[in-house]
């Protein structure tokens, strides 16, 4: 089971002697990279399979748990852990002329981010959180035009600030309770942080973190990298590095801060998202940013989702995350091609049938037409949010349907333009790459058979709700009889 | 000075430095002094996190000439302190090569100026002031730039 | 409107953390975690600076995250900036007294330097500040001579091995059945020069690693493409 740490130390030594390995065998390095991620994929399936769904600890450097770092091994660990790995593995740059330097940040990202997934200590998660962050500017600027220079400083300057937010809420934290185990803070939790500093601290964190996943004030970046940034790292930070930092907020919202007051923040902050996502989608006049309001919208309903109180929330949340994170890379990888106004785009669709037919499925499932399992999610939120009794939770009900309706008039418009006939002043877009729609087509087949195996897969979510929100049985892995560490 | 009282101060200086900093973050408009203050906070932050493990009269957490020391701090905020210090360099060192960069090609540091030249390039880019210049006679172009140029377009 | 919202904002978070700094007990930190350590540290690591125990083997993945955010940062910045064309004019060289003294200067900081990573695990400093130091000895002389030209592939070998070195030794526990990163050899005595296992050999990894790191990151800077 130590085995695991292998995902997150193998993508590290990579990296590492990436530049090296560059110097001395030229090409070939380009391959380290993909094999790398390969290895993890195999490592973590024999895991997960050995571990037949139960949750184990890791005891790193071997000091027993509240003094060392933990890792906590659940399935919803191991579950984002191969996201991450097979995400990265598709939207890997591929293209020759790319500059070595970018695999390594890649490689970075990946093991920064499997590090996030499986980490069970406050401050270890801040490292890679940090990690995660460093290696995205660097991705975000590899384009080197001017405009992505601009984008990528002010991207960094409102991360850096996050991250002060967040160490001070660390630190906010340590002074209350001196750990920062995960599981030893949610022992601690009901004496020491159910009160003013621990929703300070809640508050800082989630402002912090939440710059990663897009959350309202502090997604003002979002726009700007998207466009200047090259698609596939767009598709990689909207579909991947903002779920874990959705993850890494469920963790402490469900361990250490389950105050009401801590969801209901998360709620408003959600909300405010969802409108102003979707309405300035509505407004956008080029494909890119329209897809980058839409994920911020988008981002916001899985706040709105987390923030109903218990199971029904996780598996909301869950399901809106999992939709998105297969979604949105999707569409991006569309517009690698269709980038301009909507209005030079007039007749695309006809030239690409493939590609068209391939965002017609993808848009469909993101208003939420059934069967599809975009639908699913977003009805397991709206229910969820009419379960509650505040007021709030009713409002944000409201607020999601409308922002749907805006959803399917902006998505339709889109796909009207696609399908326009050709006028004569329309710009020859050159077709997809293959390698582009090759990946998407994949993605598409992964949501056309989640459609049909909803009931299975809805199911192993639930088991998947229920392992997280288990408190007792997250503290008793940690901290109880050590195991695992053998 | 009592202890009570150093213990107000550190921790006051700590919550000014961050808010000092925070305040520079927001409402700086140029891009150095934005650095700068991101640079205090985090002072701040780190000076936050390592009075958290202070206690009176209490010494390094070294034991030397096999001495061990009644009174010793807490040597895991110091621990995190040093790694939050050098994450710190590290990113303050990538954003002054980007400031660089920056300035390389938009000839300013105020930040405002940038980001409209930003959004120019973004509009550009995209071509959504096409449908502009579309109204214009074939082969005729404005000369003047476009609105969505000058107002920094719908990504305001 | 924004300036006042800032205002408001910054106001806010002052009032909110002084306001919480009141009820702290000041001056009574509840150390559960840092006593318990100060407690088994000595035994469990052999390293008389309890700080290092914590930094390389309490919290060492930490300190690997840690590194990779240096080695991250310089190649972000590397990316960035770019590599300068040969042909592009340099600011011209110092007087003698400055060449000469940073010549001198040279040696001095490297002992200084190793001196401070290898006692990393008995008084204070480390790798990082050892590190640190490494990175003054090489840019010192470039900057008396801007004119001479940084070796990149020295250091990038140099910051590949160390970073490569550091996971290696954690693999190597791995792999004999311990837990990552968990500290091997034998401990010996405490407050000798050899003793604490495996930990000199990180701090000396995370020290070439640092000083590699950062002298790059310098050079990077001084060497960026002069036109844009």
């Amino acid at each position: 089971m130590n085995m695991i740490t292998l995902i997150v130390a193998l993508p590290l030594l990579a990296a590492f002697l990436l530049p090296i390995s560059d110097r001395a065998l030229g090409s070939v390095s380009r391959f380290v990279g993909p094999i790398v991620l390969l290895m993890n994929i195999i490592l973590i399936m024999t895991l997960w399979q050995k571990s037949e769904g139960a949750p184990f600890a890791l005891a790193l450097g071997g000091f027993r748990p509240p003094l060392g770092i933990s890792f906590y091994v659940d399935q919803l660990a191991l579950l984002f852990a191969l996201l991450v790995s097979i995400l990265a593995l598709m939207l890997w740059p591929y293209k020759a002329d790319t500059n070595p330097r970018v695999f390594g940040l890649m490689l970075l990202l990946t093991g920064a981010a499997s590090g996030m997934a499986l980490s069970g200590d406050l401050f270890n998660i801040y490292v890679f959180f940090e990690l995660l962050s460093v290696a995205s500017f660097g991705l975000v600027a590899s384009l080197r035009t001017g405009a992505a220079f601009a984008a990528t400083t002010r991207y960094l300057i409102i991360s850096g600030f996050g991250t002060v937010m967040a160490l001070t809420g660390v630190a906010l934290i340590y002074t209350q309770t001196g750990t920062l185990n995960l599981a030893h803070l949610a022992t601690l939790a009901p004496q020491q942080l159910d009160n003013a500093t621990g929703l300070t601290a809640f508050a800082l964190i989630l402002l912090g973190i939440g710059v990663k996943a897009e959350l309202f004030p502090v997604n003002t970046w979002v726009p700007e990298v998207y466009a200047t940034a090259s698609r596939r790292v767009s598709a990689l930070m909207a579909g991947l590095v903002s779920k874990l930092a959705v993850l890494v907020i469920v963790r402490l919202m469900v361990l250490i801060f389950p105050q009401p007051e801590a969801m209901q923040l998360m709620l408003a902050l959600g909300v405010a998202g969802v409108l102003i996502g979707e309405l300035s989608a509505w407004r956008a006049r080029d494909f890119v940013r329209m897809l980058s309001f839409s994920s911020i919208g988008q981002l916001g309903l899985v706040f709105v989702a987390f923030s109903i109180p218990g199971e029904a929330g996780i598996l909301a949340g869950l399901a809106v995350a999992l939709h998105h994170l297969l979604v949105k890379p999707a569409l991006f990888l569309l517009a690698e091609r269709w980038g301009g106004s909507l209005g030079r785009l007039e007749g695309a669709g006809r030239r690409s049938p493939l590609a068209a037919g391939l965002f017609v499925l993808f848009a469909l499932s993101l208003v939420g037409v059934p069967p599809l399992p975009g639908f699913w999610a977003k009805l397991l939120t709206i229910v969820g949010l009419l379960g509650q009794a505040a007021p709030l939770y009713w409002f944000a009900a409201a607020v999601v349907l409308v922002a749907t309706v805006a959803e399917v008039n902006y998505l339709f418009r889109f796909g009207l333009t696609l399908f326009k006939r050709e006028e004569q002043s329309a710009q020859v877009h050159k077709p997809h790459a293959r390698i582009d729609l090759g990946t998407v087509s994949v993605m598409g087949v992964v949501l056309l058979t989640a459609m049909f195996l909803i009931a299975p897969l809805g199911e192993r979510m639930q088991t998947i709700a229920d392992q997280t929100t288990d408190r007792g049985l997250y503290i008793s892995t940690v901290l109880g009889p050590v195991g695992g560490a053998r | 000075m009592s202890d009570p009282e150093l213990h107000w101060l550190l921790y006051g200086g700590a919550i000014g430095l961050i808010v000092i900093g925070a305040a520079g973050i927001v409402m700086g408009k140029h891009l150095f002094r934005i650095i700068l203050a991101l640079a205090i906070a985090e002072a701040g932050a780190n000076l936050m996190l390592v009075v958290a493990g202070l206690r009176p009269d209490a010494v390094a957490p070294i034991i030397t000439g096999g001495m061990i020391p009644e009174q010793m701090v807490d040597p895991v905020p110091q621990a995190m302190v040093l790694t939050a210090i050098v994450i710190g360099v590290g990113i303050q060192a990538l954003v002054l090569s980007l400031a660089i960069r920056v300035y390389k090609a938009y000839g300013t540091l105020d930040m405002r100026e940038i980001r409209l030249k930003m959004a120019a390039d973004i509009d550009a880019e995209a071509g959504v002031d096409d449908e502009v210049s579309q109204e214009g006679p074939a082969g005729e172009r404005p000369l003047e730039l476009p609105d969505a140029v000058t107002s920094g377009g719908p990504g305001q | 409107m924004r300036n006042l919202t800032s205002l408001l904002f910054a106001a806010g978070l002052a009032f909110f953390l002084l306001v919480i700094a009141a009820r702290f007990d000041l001056g009574a930190a509840p150390m559960l975690v840092g006593d318990a350590i100060l407690q088994e540290a000595p035994a469990e690591t052999g390293a008389a600076n309890i700080v290092t125990s914590v930094v390389l083997g309490y919290r060492g993945i930490d300190t690997l995250g840690e590194i990779a955010i240096l080695f991250t940062a310089s190649l972000a910045a590397g990316l960035v900036l770019g590599r300068r064309r040969p042909e592009a004019s340099r600011d011209a060289d110092s007087g003698a007294v400055l060449q000469i003294s940073a010549q001198l200067l040279f040696p001095l900081l490297l002992v200084v330097g190793f001196y401070i990573i290898l006692h990393g695990h008995l008084t204070p400093g480390g790798g990082f500040q050892g590190g640190v130091i490494l990175a003054a000895a090489f840019f010192v002389p470039l900057l008396a001579r801007p004119g001479t030209s940084v070796n990149h592939t020295g250091l990038s070998l140099v910051e590949g091995l160390a970073g490569a070195g550091f996971i290696l030794i954690g693999l190597l526990a791995l792999f004999q059945g311990k837990a990552f990163l968990q500290p091997l050899l034998d401990k010996g005595t405490l407050g000798m020069l050899v003793s604490a296992g495996t930990l000199p050999l990180l701090y000396l990894a995370v020290g070439l690693k640092v000083g590699a790191e950062l002298a790059g990151l310098l050079a990077n800077l001084a060497d960026s493409e002069v036109d844009p």
